[in-house]
C-alpha cells in the first residue's frame, strides 16, 4: 500500500510541475510553453536574411497576386481586380499586425477580460455601456448596404481569415504567447468595430456634466465669461471672410433653459490638451516648382506596433499609396498620382447626454413629451477569463444607452459621464465611411473628393486636399447634427422633445473652401469657421496656436519646397508663449528671487521660443505655466462631489493679459487677498523647486528631451517591447504637438504635379508587429530626426525606383 | 544512453506535439533503462538543456537576438544569454525531476513486487 503510494506520488509530481510551468498565474506568462524553443518565443526570431521571391498558393483569390515589399518592407499590392486587392491586404496586414488588430477590436468590442481576466472589467463594462457594439453592428449594416464597400469588407476579412488558419502553435505572433490565448476568425463586424473606436478616440469628448456643474455653482453670467462661445483668439480653418455660398436651413430654436440636476461623488481632473493633428497644402503659387505640395501630421497616443500601416494598393481603376489602419480594407491618408489628402479632426459636438426621469426603479418607463416611453434593455454578455460569464444590462432610450446608474470605481475614462442619463452619439448611427476612402483611394479631382466626402459620418474630420491640377481644398466633414446654439454644452432634458437633435447640417453645407485668395488652406484642431457660418458646430475647440504658427509661416514662405514643408512639421515655435511670456516675466519682481530663480529667469528672458530638445526654458515655461493655471483656478473649480473643469487656456491668457485685477486670481482658500503677481511667484517658485529636487541643479538635467521624456510604449504595456526614451523637442502647443507619448503618429509630404508625385512621409515604429522583426521599430530614428523616407508609387511590382527586398507571388492553384 | 534517447525522441515528438511531451519522454526513459539516481537526473537535464539550447540559438542567431533581447528586458534580464541560459535550465529541470521520477517509480513497483513475491516464498 505505502508502495503504491509513493509510485503515485512519483507519477503526481512530474504531471504536477508540467501543468504549472504550463499555466499563466497572473501576468507570468505560462513559463515553458512561452520559452520552449520549439513552440514558444524563441520560433518567433524572424531571420533578418529572407529570400528574395516567395510563393503563396490561396484558392481564396480570384486572380495571381504580386507583391513587392521595399527596403522598410511595406508591401506594393498589384492585383487584377478590387476584390484581390483588398483581399491581400487584408493577408499582408494580418500577417504583420494580427496581434494589435486582435486586441484592438476586444478592446473595442469590451472583450479585454476575456483574455485578461477581470482586472480589465470595468473598462469592458464601459465600452460595451457606451454602445460600441450597438454603434458597430449599425454602422455595418450600413456598410453591407453597398456593394462595394460590402465587397472590400468581405474580401479583407477572408484575407486575414486564411492568414489565421495558416497559423500553429510556434507561428503565433508573440504576444500570443505572452498573454496566452488564440486568435479567433475574423469578423466583418471587427472591421465596424474598429472604425468604432476610432471615433471613441476622437470623438468622445464631452464636457457636458462639467459644464452644468458649473452652471449650477457660478451662475449663467460666469459661465459665459469664463467659458465664451468663441475665443478670444482665433485663426479659423475656414478663412475669416469666406463667403457661405448656400441658402442655410431653418435652424431649430431653442427651448426655454433646463433645470436639471446633477450629484454626483467624483473629483475634478484638469484638462489635459488632447490630440492636435496638423495638415495644410499649398498651391503652386506659392511653390518652386509650381506644383501644389500636401503635408499631414495627424496626432495620436503613440504606440508599438504602430497605429498606422503603409500600403500600396494598385488594381484596374485603382493606384494609391498611404497609410491604412490595420483591420480597415482601403487608404485613409495617402495620395495617387492624381490627388493626396489628408486628414485632422474635428472638434465637433456630436455626443450628448440626456437626463432621463424614469417611472420607478425597473426603469422600464421614461418621461418624454408629456407622456410615458417604453425603454428597451440589451444584455451585455462579458465573459471573463477565469470566472462565469457577467450579463451586464443596459437600458437603451429613443437617444441611446443610458450608460450609468452608479458610477464605476476606478475608471478615470468614466468621469465625465452623469449618472443616469443618456448618451446620444454620432457613432450609434448607420454610416459607411469606408466609402469615403474607396472614393477617394480611386479620385482624380476636385469633384471625385467632393462626392466622397459626402459617405463620411465620423469621426469628423478636417480633409484636406490638393489635385495635380492645382486644385487645393479643406473641409471640416462629418455628419453634423442641426442644432440651436450651445444645444448640448450643457445636459439636455431628455424628456423634452425639443432637446432632441432635429436633422442634419447638409453635406455640402459643411464649411469648406476651395482655392483661397491666400494660396494654401489648413487646419490644426482650431475653430472651423468663424461666427458667421449659419450653423452650431460646437462652442470650443483646441487652442488656436498651432493653427495660427502654421498660417502665419505659411503666409510668409515662398518658393515651397517638400524639404521646407518637412522642416516647418517639426517646427517647435510656441505661439503661447511670444502672447504670455512678456507679462509673466513682467509680473515677477526680481528682487525676491534665489539664486536659481534669478537664472531661471534670465533662462526665459534669453528664450527664442521654440520647444528645442537640448533647451532647458521649455522646461521652465511648461511647469511654470502649468502651475500658474491650477493657482488661478483650483481653489474655484476643484471642489469636491462636484466635478466640474478649468477654463480654457485662451481665456486663461485672455484674463492675464487683459484684467490683470481680476477676482479669479484670489485663492478663496486663503483669507489674504491674492494678485496675479502673487500667484506667477509661487509658481516659478514651485518650478524651480520641483525641477531642482527631479533633475538636480539648473542645467543639463533639466534639458527639455529629459524632462518631457517622450517614448513610444507597447499597446499592451509590455516591458522591453516599447522603444526607448527619445531625445526630441516639440511641445503640445507647437505645431510639432509631441509629448511624453503622444504625437504626429504619421508625417506625410506629398508633391502633385504633371510627373509621378514625389512623396515623403515617416511614423514612429515599423511595418512589422513582430518585436523579433528588424522592421518592429526601425523608422523611429528617422522620425526622432525630424527627418523623412521617400514613398514609392510604383507602376508595377517590378519598378526599379523602389528597392524591393522581397517579391511575393499569391496564386489560386 | 538514456542521454541520447531523450535528446533523440524529444526533439522528433516536439516537432508535432507540445513542449511538455519532453516530461514523459524523460519519465519513460528513465523508468526503463535509468542505470542509477543520478544519471536519471543529468542525463536528461544535459539531453534537454543542450537541445533547447541549440534549437533556440538556431532562431536567434538568424535573428541576432533582436527578440531575446526584448524578451530578457520583458523578464528583467540584462541580455539575450540570459534567457536562452533560463530557457535551457528550466527545461533541463523539469526533465530532471520527471527523470528522477520515472527511476523510483521503476524502483518502488520493483520493490513491491520483490516484496509480495518474498512474501509467496514464505
Amino acid at each position: 500500500m505505502r508502495n503504491k503510494f509513493k509510485a503515485a506520488i512519483y507519477l503526481v509530481i512530474p504531471i504536477m510541475l508540467a501543468y504549472l510551468l504550463n499555466t499563466k498565474f497572473g501576468s507570468v506568462p505560462p513559463i515553458l510553453k512561452f520559452l520552449n524553443p520549439f513552440t514558444g518565443f524563441w520560433k518567433n526570431s524572424v531571420a533578418i536574411k529572407q529570400p528574395k521571391k516567395s510563393k503563396l498558393v490561396l484558392r481564396n483569390t480570384k486572380e495571381t497576386v504580386e507583391i513587392a515589399f521595399d527596403d522598410r518592407m511595406i508591401p506594393h499590392i498589384f492585383a487584377q481586380n478590387d476584390h484581390d486587392a483588398y483581399y491581400a491586404q487584408g493577408y499582408v496586414t494580418a500577417r504583420d499586425r494580427l496581434w494589435q488588430m486582435d486586441f484592438q477590436t476586444r478592446y473595442a468590442a469590451g472583450r479585454l477580460s476575456e483574455v485578461v481576466g477581470v482586472k480589465a472589467l470595468e473598462l469592458d463594462r464601459y465600452q460595451r455601456r457606451m454602445g460600441m457594439v450597438y454603434g458597430a453592428e449599425n454602422s455595418l449594416k450600413g456598410m453591407m448596404e453597398n456593394p462595394k464597400s460590402r465587397e472590400m469588407i468581405m474580401a479583407y476579412t477572408a484575407g486575414i481569415n486564411d492568414y489565421i488558419h495558416s497559423l500553429n502553435a510556434g507561428t503565433l505572433p508573440v504576444e500570443y504567447k505572452i498573454l496566452d490565448f488564440k486568435p479567433e476568425d475574423w469578423t466583418p463586424l471587427k472591421c465596424a468595430l474598429l472604425l468604432k473606436q476610432m471615433s471613441a478616440v476622437l470623438a468622445m469628448g464631452s464636457d457636458e456634466f462639467y459644464m452644468t456643474n458649473i452652471l449650477q455653482k457660478f451662475g449663467s453670467a460666469v459661465t459665459a465669461d469664463l467659458f465664451p462661445d468663441y475665443p478670444f483668439r482665433e485663426d479659423p480653418i475656414i478663412p475669416v471672410g469666406t463667403k457661405w455660398d448656400f441658402k442655410p436651413l431653418q435652424v431649430p430654436s431653442a427651448p426655454e433653459a433646463n433645470a436639471v440636476i446633477q450629484t454626483s461623488q467624483i473629483k475634478t481632473k484638469q484638462l489635459e490638451e488632447g490630440i492636435g493633428s496638423n495638415n495644410w497644402a499649398v498651391s503652386g503659387a506659392k511653390t518652386a516648382s509650381g506644383n501644389p505640395i500636401l503635408a499631414n501630421d495627424p496626432h495620436l497616443n503613440l504606440t508599438l506596433p504602430s497605429i498606422w500601416y503603409q500600403i500600396q494598393l494598385h488594381a484596374p481603376g485603382m493606384n494609391s499609396y498611404g497609410v491604412s489602419l490595420p483591420g480597415a480594407p482601403g487608404i485613409i491618408i495617402g495620395f495617387n498620382e492624381h490627388i493626396a489628402w489628408g486628414v485632422t479632426n474635428v472638434a465637433a459636438d456630436v455626443l450628448d447626454f440626456y437626463q432621463v426621469k424614469f417611472k420607478d426603479d425597473t426603469h422600464s418607463q421614461y418621461q418624454y413629451n408629456n407622456g410615458w416611453k417604453n425603454t428597451t434593455s440589451r444584455l451585455e454578455k462579458i465573459k471573463i477569463r477565469g470566472e462565469r460569464t457577467e450579463t451586464d444590462t443596459v437600458i437603451y432610450t429613443h437617444h441611446g444607452p443610458v450608460v450609468y446608474f452608479k458610477k464605476p470605481e476606478n475608471l478615470k475614462m468614466a468621469n465625465n459621464v452623469p449618472m443616469g442619463s443618456a448618451l446620444r452619439w454620432i457613432a450609434h448611427d448607420r454610416s459607411n465611411e469606408l466609402m469615403t476612402f474607396y472614393y477617394l483611394n480611386r479620385g482624380k479631382n476636385y469633384q471625385d473628393y467632393r462626392k466622397a466626402l459626402t459617405f463620411y459620418t465620423a469621426p469628423a474630420q478636417n480633409f484636406v486636399f490638393a489635385s495635380a491640377t492645382d486644385d487645393i481644398a479643406i473641409t471640416a466633414n462629418g455628419k453634423f447634427p442641426l442644432k440651436w446654439k450651445n444645444q448640448g454644452k450643457f445636459i439636455l432634458d431628455g424628456s423634452n422633445p425639443a432637446d432632441d437633435w432635429k436633422g442634419w447640417i447638409p453635406a455640402a453645407q459643411n464649411p469648406t473652401v476651395k482655392n483661397p485668395g491666400r494660396n494654401f488652406v489648413s487646419s490644426a484642431n482650431q475653430s472651423s469657421t468663424a461666427p458667421d457660418y449659419p450653423y452650431y458646430i460646437n462652442w470650443e475647440f483646441a487652442p488656436y496656436e498651432r493653427g495660427k504658427r502654421i498660417n502665419d509661416r505659411l503666409t510668409s514662405m515662398q518658393n515651397i519646397t517638400v524639404d521646407s514643408m518637412r522642416i516647418m512639421q517639426s517646427d517647435s515655435y510656441s505661439i503661447f508663449a511670444e502672447n504670455i511670456l512678456p507679462a509673466l516675466i513682467k509680473a515677477v519682481d526680481p528682487a525676491k528671487l534665489n539664486a536659481t530663480q534669478k537664472e531661471a529667469l534670465q533662462v526665459m528672458n534669453r528664450w527664442n521660443k521654440s520647444y528645442e530638445a537640448d533647451a532647458i526654458a521649455p522646461s521652465i515655461f511648461e511647469l511654470w505655466t502649468k502651475r500658474l493655471f491650477f493657482n488661478i483656478w483650483d481653489d474655484d473649480f476643484t471642489i469636491e462631489n462636484i466635478p466640474m473643469r478649468y477654463p480654457s487656456r485662451d481665456r486663461t491668457v485672455e484674463l492675464i493679459l487683459k484684467d490683470p485685477g481680476s477676482k479669479w486670481f484670489d485663492n478663496v482658500r486663503t483669507p489674504e487677498k491674492e494678485t496675479l503677481p502673487d500667484l506667477v511667484f509661487e509658481a516659478l517658485t514651485y518650478t524651480c523647486d520641483s525641477l531642482e529636487r527631479k533633475y538636480g541643479p539648473i542645467g543639463k538635467g533639466w534639458k527639455w528631451a529629459n524632462v518631457k521624456g517622450t517614448h513610444v510604449p507597447h499597446l499592451a504595456n509590455i516591458p522591453g517591447f516599447g522603444s526607448e526614451t527619445l531625445w526630441n523637442g516639440g511641445g503640445k502647443s507647437t505645431i510639432n504637438a509631441l509629448s511624453e507619448s503622444n504625437g504626429p503618429s504619421w508625417r506625410m509630404v506629398v508633391e502633385l504635379g504633371k510627373k509621378a508625385p514625389v512623396a515623403k512621409g515617416v511614423y514612429p515604429g515599423g511595418q512589422s508587429g513582430n518585436p523579433g522583426s528588424p522592421f518592429y521599430r526601425d523608422m523611429i530614428g528617422t522620425w526622432t530626426k525630424g527627418e523623412l523616407y521617400d514613398l514609392y508609387l510604383m507602376n508595377s511590382p517590378q519598378d526599379e525606383r523602389a528597392k524591393v527586398l522581397n517579391h511575393l507571388t499569391i496564386k489560386k492553384k | 544512453m538514456v542521454f541520447i534517447v531523450v535528446l533523440i525522441a524529444s526533439f522528433l515528438l516536439q516537432m508535432v506535439l507540445p513542449w511538455w511531451i519532453i516530461v514523459p519522454v524523460s519519465f519513460i526513459t528513465c523508468c526503463l533503462i535509468g542505470k542509477t539516481p543520478k544519471k536519471s537526473i543529468w542525463e536528461p537535464f544535459l539531453a534537454i538543456f543542450i537541445l533547447w539550447t541549440g534549437v533556440a540559438l538556431s532562431y536567434s542567431l538568424q535573428n541576432q537576438h533582436i527578440l531575446a533581447d526584448r524578451v530578457a528586458e520583458m523578464f528583467g534580464l540584462q541580455t539575450w544569454w540570459l534567457i536562452l541560459f533560463v530557457t535551457a535550465l528550466t527545461g533541463g529541470f523539469i526533465v530532471a525531476i520527471s527523470g528522477i521520477c520515472g527511476y523510483k517509480f521503476r524502483k518502488t513497483i520493483l520493490a513491491k513486487k520483490h516484496v509480495s513475491h518474498s512474501s509467496v516464498n514464505n
